[in-house]
């Protein structure tokens, strides 16, 4: 019974829809021009229309496989995929229409607006195509000077911010810097050569909290972040010297490379590698001087220095080790010998050696010395022409003095005789 | 570089050797070296020793700077050395030498030529006060 | 016209008040050019006394040398970047010599600038040539530059333009030695400082005194009359606002606890010894007092208590514990001090009473180490 009531209701709707239908004007008087008839068929369909864009866009970009293998598609000359989209408004093209509640208001103030169309808009075109051009080139992203690594956008060099946290343990104050980023090739037997990337970061909080850490991933950022975390739970603490360098002068090393520290007063700065510059300041350490030697490997460099820092003795230690007192003079304290330290029993003269190293240099370098070169001449030094130079400049040599002195004394380049013959004006003065 | 001011010369020991001054400065500000050099050397050539300096040009005091190194003076006047005039005149206003005749010259010169100045001013003016009356 | 006439007003009033800061500011500088610069200029001369074995020791005692402050850093080395410092590895004996060096260093830094009388003018003729008139109407100065002469007995002459040879002048010496001879850090003028009395007093009112002090050392002769002046005034102006410390530790405490001796008038410096609890160091100055003017009431006894603290060590900060050998003697420097106090003090009641307050703490002090003694069972 019920479902003979439904079938009714939907027969008493329907009932309206063939009134409609019926009421509909197919228009009559279209006129076929069947003069010029043509009998070959049109393809609406090809392949532009055929293919979605995304395949469309492969096919121009791709590079095939054997291509691929010959390192093609990489340079300049790449072509890239636009987004045709990008620039276009629903509601305005070709024809600059405007139609209310798409590409304009319906309402505007007290008018209501009529589908209209407006003059030509002629450079249209002329800017889509602009700007899908602007789209084909590769552009770096621009980093501000701050945030800069040691080249360019490239990754060494660059902060990388403070280890994950641990649980609720979180790295306070630490920052980390990228030391090395470079991609490794691995050939495996079912995958042939596939890419890996390995990272080398230091972390530290510039208060004598450090460590390095290598990660090794299949993207970039996924070995940052390894070695980032890896670095964080391999701290190590540093003592410094008054809180701005080491404490003694130190030769170091590891495989082929050398390094040999100097310790500096303040105000000198970190000269040395990049490298050793990060990680000074990671620890904290302002002012200290490093020579390399032997192999740059940047990895070997970072071990090196680190296993040097910490081979470093206190004062203390070494006034231990000597049996001596350690003393300190400074030239802006007019020498004045300072004891930094004194061991428990102190030795006396004949119970030194006869060929003991009491140099305190020599004997903190393990009897190492640092090469000095001497300086190469630069490439004017030796031409001819610089003699001529110099001679002819000799006479010359104090005038930036003079007329330095003659400013401060006069206010300008001039003298008492300026003042006691008037009539004796330059041109400018004039 | 040039040649230092003091013993870069050649020095023969038996060549006659001159104390002479030697222009230094530049254009329109002369300075002097006063030099013991080889007497048949030129002026432009490294010397032998320096032995003072002139400045000719009188500083903001309205003084004329002259400075000798005596002890050096008398050893090259015992081993024979020539004195230019200029020189000798320098020594002789410092006391050291007798003063030169041409000093003297020069100051009676000098004298004449203002007092001629006075005179000539003096008849101007008379000439004026003549003319006016 | 009322508007114009008001605003006349104004600024009337403005340059009247601009006027009046003026007077102000006249006055607060003039307070300070009040200060009336005493020069050693009378009849007798200072140095005997200053350079006499007594004197010097006294002084040195009373500048109660501080290593830490005679050896402090120094920003004036002119350095770029300061010098790695240096380590040694020393034996006892080798560090005691080394000190000793240091020490020997230390007497060097504080060596006093010599106190002499101020110099006389010199006037001495070579020669006089009338014929020489209208040779030049310049005068020529003639240096002797021979090597290794002392700048003072260099030969320094002048021909004037009326043919007169003479001895040159001190001034005349000093630019002469200046040219040829440059001493590292004098200038041929007079640095403004010293010649601009606005900026002068604005040093003196920063407490700027080493500084200006070392200047006047390197700039001038310690018997000219500019010299005298300035630091006759730097230490006026030290002694009037008491500040001593600010000398102690220096080479420049000596000249002026001896320039305020000399003129009578060292009795801020006892009193700001006696309140800071150096009594030992007031019978020290009442000494000095007695070397120079002999006329300090039992003044031998001074002098006699004198030598008995010149072999103890400089007390750099207040004792915390005392032997029974320290008791007697401060015990004999305040009494000597009240007998001083009584006959020769111009400030007699503050230094009583500033006396008074040592002897309460010193009270306190002997029966804290005594108390000590007792428990520790050393008594």
């Amino acid at each position: 019974m019920t479902m003979l009531s439904k079938l009714l209701s939907i027969r008493s709707i329907a009932a309206p829809i063939n009134v409609f239908y019926k009421q509909i004007n197919f228009p009559v008087n279209v006129i076929h021009n069947l003069t010029n008839f043509s009998t070959t068929s049109v393809k609406s369909v090809n392949f532009f229309n055929k293919l979605p864009a995304e395949k469309l866009w492969k096919s121009v970009t791709s590079v095939s496989n054997a291509g691929a293998k010959k390192g093609r598609g990489k340079g300049a000359g790449r072509i890239r995929i636009r987004d045709l989209n990008r620039g276009q408004v629903i509601g305005i093209g070709k024809i600059n229409m405007l139609w209310p509640g798409l590409s304009a208001p319906v309402i505007r103030g007290r008018e209501l607006l009529k589908q209209q169309r407006l003059p030509d808009d002629p450079e249209r075109m002329e800017k889509l195509i602009k700007l899908r051009d602007s789209m084909t080139k590769f552009r770096r992203l621009r980093l501000s000077p701050i945030e800069r690594g040691w080249s360019g956008a490239r990754m060494p060099g660059r902060s990388i911010g403070p280890p994950d946290p641990i649980g609720e343990d979180e790295f306070t104050g630490f920052d980390t810097k990228v030391l090395q980023l470079r991609s490794l090739l691995i050939m495996k037997g079912n995958l042939g050569r596939t890419r890996n990337y390995q990272a080398m970061v230091v972390t530290g909080n510039g208060q004598g909290l450090a460590g390095f850490g290598l990660g090794r991933a299949k993207e970039a950022s996924a070995a940052l972040r390894k070695a980032k975390n890896r670095a964080g739970q391999k701290l190590m603490h540093f003592e410094t010297y008054n809180g701005h360098t080491v404490f003694h002068d130190f030769y170091t090393a590891f495989g082929k490379t050398k390094i040999f520290v100097q310790k500096k007063n303040e105000g000198y700065g970190l000269k040395c590698h990049r490298a050793i510059k990060e990680i000074c300041q990671a620890i904290g350490i302002k002012d200290l001087r490093a020579k390399l030697e032997g192999s740059n490997n940047l990895q070997h460099i970072v071990k090196a220095f680190f296993i040097g820092l910490l081979q470093q003795r206190t004062h203390q230690q070494l006034a231990e080790e000597k049996k001596l007192h350690l003393v300190e003079y400074k030239a802006e304290n007019a020498y004045y010998p300072k004891v930094v330290a004194s061991p428990s029993t102190v030795r006396t003269q004949d119970e030194i050696l006869k060929d003991e190293t009491l140099d305190f240099v020599q004997y903190v370098m393990n009897d190492r010395v640092i090469l000095k070169k001497k300086r190469f001449p630069r490439f004017y030094e030796t031409m001819p022409h610089y003699k001529i130079f110099l001679k002819k400049f000799e006479r010359y040599r104090n005038h930036e003095k003079i007329r330095l002195m003659l400013k401060t004394e006069y206010g300008a380049v001039k003298s008492f005789l300026n003042d006691r013959y008037p009539e004796e004006k330059t041109e400018s003065e004039a | 570089m040039l040649p230092p001011a003091s013993g870069t010369g050649k020095y023969f020991a038996k060549a006659a050797k001159s104390i002479r001054l030697i222009r230094q400065g530049c254009t329109n500000r002369p300075f002097f070296h006063i030099s013991v050099t080889q007497r048949r050397r030129l002026n432009s050539q490294p010397v032998i020793e320096q032995l003072g300096s002139y400045d000719p040009m009188p500083n903001i005091n309205n003084e004329k700077l002259v400075a000798l190194n005596l002890e050096r003076i008398k050893y090259w006047l015992g081993k024979g050395a020539h004195v230019t005039p200029p020189v000798a005149e320098i020594l002789g206003l410092s006391g050291f030498f007798p003063i030169h005749p041409r000093s003297y010259m020069t100051a009676w010169r000098n004298r004449k030529t203002e007092q001629e100045n006075i005179a000539k001013q003096i008849e101007a003016e008379k000439a004026k006060e003549s003319t006016a009356a | 016209m009322t508007i114009f006439l008001s605003k006349l007003v104004q600024n009337n009033i403005k340059v009247f008040l601009v006027r009046n800061s003026d007077t102000q500011l006249f006055t607060v500088s003039y307070r300070n050019i009040s200060i009336l610069p005493n020069i050693y200029d009378g009849k007798e001369d200072p140095a005997p006394k200053f350079f006499s074995r007594n004197v010097q020791v006294l002084l040195k005692r009373l500048t109660r040398p501080d290593f830490a402050k005679v050896f402090r850093k120094r920003t004036s080395s002119g350095r770029d970047v300061l010098p790695t410092p240096i380590y040694k590895f020393l034996t006892n004996e080798a560090l005691e010599a080394e000190l000793a060096k240091a020490n020997k260093k230390a007497d060097r830094l504080l060596q006093m600038p010599p106190v002499v009388k101020i110099q006389q003018p010199i006037n001495e003729i070579l020669s006089e040539d009338p014929a020489l008139i209208g040779y030049d109407t310049a005068k020529y100065l003639f240096t002797d530059i021979t090597f290794g002469i002392a700048n003072e007995h260099r030969l320094i002459v002048e021909r004037d333009p009326d043919g007169t040879l003479r001895s040159c002048d001190h001034d005349v010496r000093k630019r002469l030695n200046q040219t040829y001879f440059p001493l590292n850090g004098r200038k041929l003028r007079e640095p403004v400082m010293f010649t601009d009395e606005e900026r002068f007093n604005t040093l003196l009112e920063q407490q700027e005194y080493e500084f200006v002090l070392d200047r006047a050392c390197l700039q001038y002769e310690p018997d000219e009359l500019t010299y005298q002046k300035i630091t006759s005034i730097t230490y006026q102006h030290i002694d009037m606002n008491k500040n001593f410390e600010k000398l102690r530790s220096t080479r420049h405490f000596g000249p002026m606890a001896f320039y305020i001796t000399w003129h009578q008038n060292m009795d801020n410096l006892m009193l700001e010894l006696l309140q800071s609890s150096a009594v030992r160091e007031a019978v020290l100055l009442t000494a000095l007092r007695h070397e120079i003017h002999g006329d300090v009431a039992e003044g031998d006894n001074a002098k006699i208590l004198a030598h008995e603290i010149l072999p103890t060590p400089i007390q750099l900060t207040k004792p915390d514990r005392l032997t029974e050998e320290d008791i007697q003697l401060d015990n004999k420097c305040v009494s000597c001090i009240e007998k001083y106090i009584v006959s020769n003090s111009m400030m007699k009641s503050q230094q009583e009473l500033a006396l008074q307050g040592f002897r309460e703490y010193y009270q306190q002090l002997i029966e804290l180490s005594r108390g000590l003694k007792k428990a520790h069972g050393t008594a």
